[in-house]
C-alpha cells in the first residue's frame, strides 16, 4: 500500500529546487525586457513594459525573489535594451522595491484585487514617469495619446505576468 | 492570502545584517539611478558609447527574428497564392477592369505627378547614400518613436544623419552602434522638420504627434493653407535634411494646422537609406539631441 502510493507519486517526491533557482526570477525579468527586441515596427508605443510587469509580478508573489538591490542592475539592463533614458528604470525599480518593503510592513493581508491594484499603481507611475521624462527631453506628447492607453494595456496585461511568475515559481522550486 | 512580511531573518545575526545591507544597497541603487537619470537629461552625449554598445548587442537578435518573420510570412503568402489561384485570377481580372477606369481619373492628377517627378530628379542629384539597411525594430513600449536600423558606424553612419526610404523621409540617427543605429522617426514629438507644401510651396513646420501621425503648422499665421491630400516635403532649411523629400500626406485639418500621416511607413519600407547631412556643417548642430530645426 505504502509502496504503491510512493510509486505513483514518485516523480513528485525528493524534488528540490532546480539548479540556479535563485537566478530564475531575475532572468525572467531580463527576458521580459527583451520582448522589446521583437521585430515589431509599431506606430504607437502602447505595448506594455514586460520587464516591469515581470518585476512587479515577482515582487508581489514573493518578497525574497531576489535581494532588493538587484532591481537597480535589472533596471539598468532594461534601460539599455528598451532604449529609455538611462537611469529611469534604475531609479524607478529601486524605488518600487523600497515601496513594496514599506507596503509589506503596513498591510495585514492581500487578495488578488489588492495585488492588481498595487500593480496598476506601479504601472501607472512608471508610464507617467516615462511620459514626463519624454516631455523633459523635448517630446511633450499629450497624455491621452501615449501614456493613457499604455497604462490601460499594461494594467490589463498584468494578470498574465502574475500567472507566468506563479507558474515559473512552482517550476523552479520543483513543486 | 497573508502579506509576505519580507524575509524574516530570525535570530541569525548574519541573516539580519545581509537583509540590512540589501536595504542599504537598494537605497544606493535608487540614488545611482537618479544621478544617471539627471546625467542623461543634461548631458545625453555622455552615454553615446554605452547606448551604441547596447544596440550592437541587441540589434542582431531583432535582425534574426525579423529574418524569421519575413521568411515565414513569405512562405505563408506564397503558399496561399497557389492555394486559391483560380479565385485570385478572377479577382485580378475584376481589379484590372477597375484600374482601367481609374487610369482615366489618373490623367487628372498628371500635373501633380510631374511636380513629384521633378522632386525625384532633384533628390537623385543630391543623394549619395552613406549606407542602406533594414528597419529591424521599434520602440513599441515607449512614448517616444524610435526605430532600429541594421547599419551602424562601421558603415559610415554618424549621429545626426538623415534617414530616408525610397518612399520618403524616415527620420534621423540619434544613437549609432558599430552594426546598428537608432533612428528618431518623423512621428516623434522631438523631431521637428522644416518643410513646405509641395503644391504652392508655403513653408510649414512638421512635428511628430507620438501616435504615428504628424502635426503640420504653417510658419505664417493666417488662413489655414492645408487641404486634405496635400503632400508635405522637406524644404532643406537648416541644412540637415535634403530638400524635396516627401514627408507626409495631410489627412485632416484642425484649427490652425493639419494632421498628416507619414508617407514612408517604417513598418512597410523595404530599405532605410542613411544619407549625409545636406549641408555637412549641419551635422555638428544636429548632434545635440533636442536641437534641430530651421
Amino acid at each position: 500500500m505504502v509502496r504503491s502510493a510512493l510509486a505513483t507519486q514518485g516523480s513528485r517526491l525528493n524534488q528540490g529546487p532546480r539548479t540556479g533557482a535563485d537566478y530564475i526570477p531575475a532572468a525572467t525579468v531580463v527576458f521580459g525586457s527583451m520582448i522589446s527586441l521583437l521585430p515589431i515596427v509599431s506606430a504607437t508605443g502602447w505595448w506594455p513594459d514586460w520587464g516591469l510587469l515581470m518585476l512587479v509580478a515577482w515582487r508581489l508573489l514573493r518578497a525574497d525573489a531576489w535581494p532588493a538591490w538587484w532591481a537597480a542592475p535589472l533596471g539598468f539592463v532594461n534601460d539599455m535594451i528598451v532604449g529609455n533614458p538611462i537611469g529611469l528604470s534604475v531609479a524607478l525599480w529601486a524605488a518600487m522595491m523600497i515601496a513594496m518593503d514599506i507596503l509589506d510592513r503596513r498591510t495585514q493581508w492581500r487578495d488578488y484585487w489588492i495585488e492588481w491594484g498595487i500593480a496598476a499603481l506601479f504601472i501607472a507611475l512608471a508610464e507617467l514617469a516615462q511620459w514626463r521624462f519624454a516631455a523633459l527631453m523635448g517630446a511633450s506628447v499629450p497624455l491621452g495619446v501615449t501614456a493613457g492607453p499604455a497604462i490601460l494595456v499594461g494594467v490589463l496585461s498584468f494578470p498574465v505576468a502574475a500567472f507566468l511568475a506563479a507558474r515559473i515559481d512552482r517550476w523552479r522550486l520543483g513543486r | 492570502m497573508a502579506a509576505s512580511a519580507g524575509p524574516r531573518p530570525g535570530w541569525s545575526r548574519r541573516a539580519q545584517y545581509s537583509l540590512f545591507f540589501s536595504f542599504l544597497a537598494v537605497i544606493a541603487g535608487l540614488i545611482v539611478g537618479l544621478v544617471l537619470l539627471i546625467l542623461s537629461l543634461v548631458a545625453p552625449q555622455s552615454y553615446a558609447t554605452v547606448r551604441g554598445f547596447a544596440l550592437d548587442l541587441t540589434a542582431p537578435i531583432s535582425g534574426a527574428l525579423n529574418e524569421v518573420t519575413t521568411t515565414v510570412t513569405g512562405l505563408a503568402s506564397g503558399a496561399g497564392d497557389y492555394w486559391d489561384a483560380a479565385s485570385q485570377n478572377g479577382e485580378l481580372k475584376r481589379e484590372r477592369a477597375a484600374l482601367m477606369r481609374r487610369m482615366v481619373e489618373a490623367r487628372a492628377i498628371l500635373e501633380e505627378n510631374q511636380q513629384l517627378k521633378a522632386a525625384l530628379q532633384l533628390r537623385e542629384r543630391s543623394g549619395e547614400a552613406v549606407a542602406a539597411g533594414r528597419v529591424v525594430g521599434s520602440s513599441f513600449e515607449s512614448p517616444r518613436r524610435f526605430a532600429i536600423i541594421s547599419v551602424g558606424s562601421s558603415d559610415g553612419v554618424r549621429i545626426g544623419m538623415p534617414v530616408r526610404a525610397p518612399e520618403g523621409l524616415i527620420g534621423r540617427v540619434i544613437d549609432a552602434g558599430i552594426t546598428a543605429s537608432r533612428v528618431l522617426l518623423v512621428s516623434d514629438r522631438a523631431n521637428i522638420v522644416p518643410a513646405r507644401i509641395l503644391k504652392g510651396g508655403q513653408p510649414v513646420i512638421s512635428t511628430g504627434r507620438g501616435d504615428g501621425t504628424i502635426d503640420v503648422r504653417p510658419l505664417e499665421v493666417g488662413k489655414n493653407p492645408f487641404r486634405p491630400g496635400d503632400i508635405i516635403v522637406t524644404s532643406g532649411t537648416g541644412g540637415l535634411y535634403p530638400p524635396l523629400v516627401p514627408i507626409a500626406k495631410v489627412i485632416r485639418l484642425d484649427d490652425d494646422g493639419a494632421v498628416a500621416i507619414p508617407i514612408a511607413d517604417p513598418a512597410q519600407v523595404s530599405f532605410a537609406i542613411v544619407e549625409p547631412p545636406y549641408e555637412p556643417a549641419a551635422l555638428a548642430a544636429a548632434a545635440s539631441p533636442d536641437s534641430e530645426v530651421p
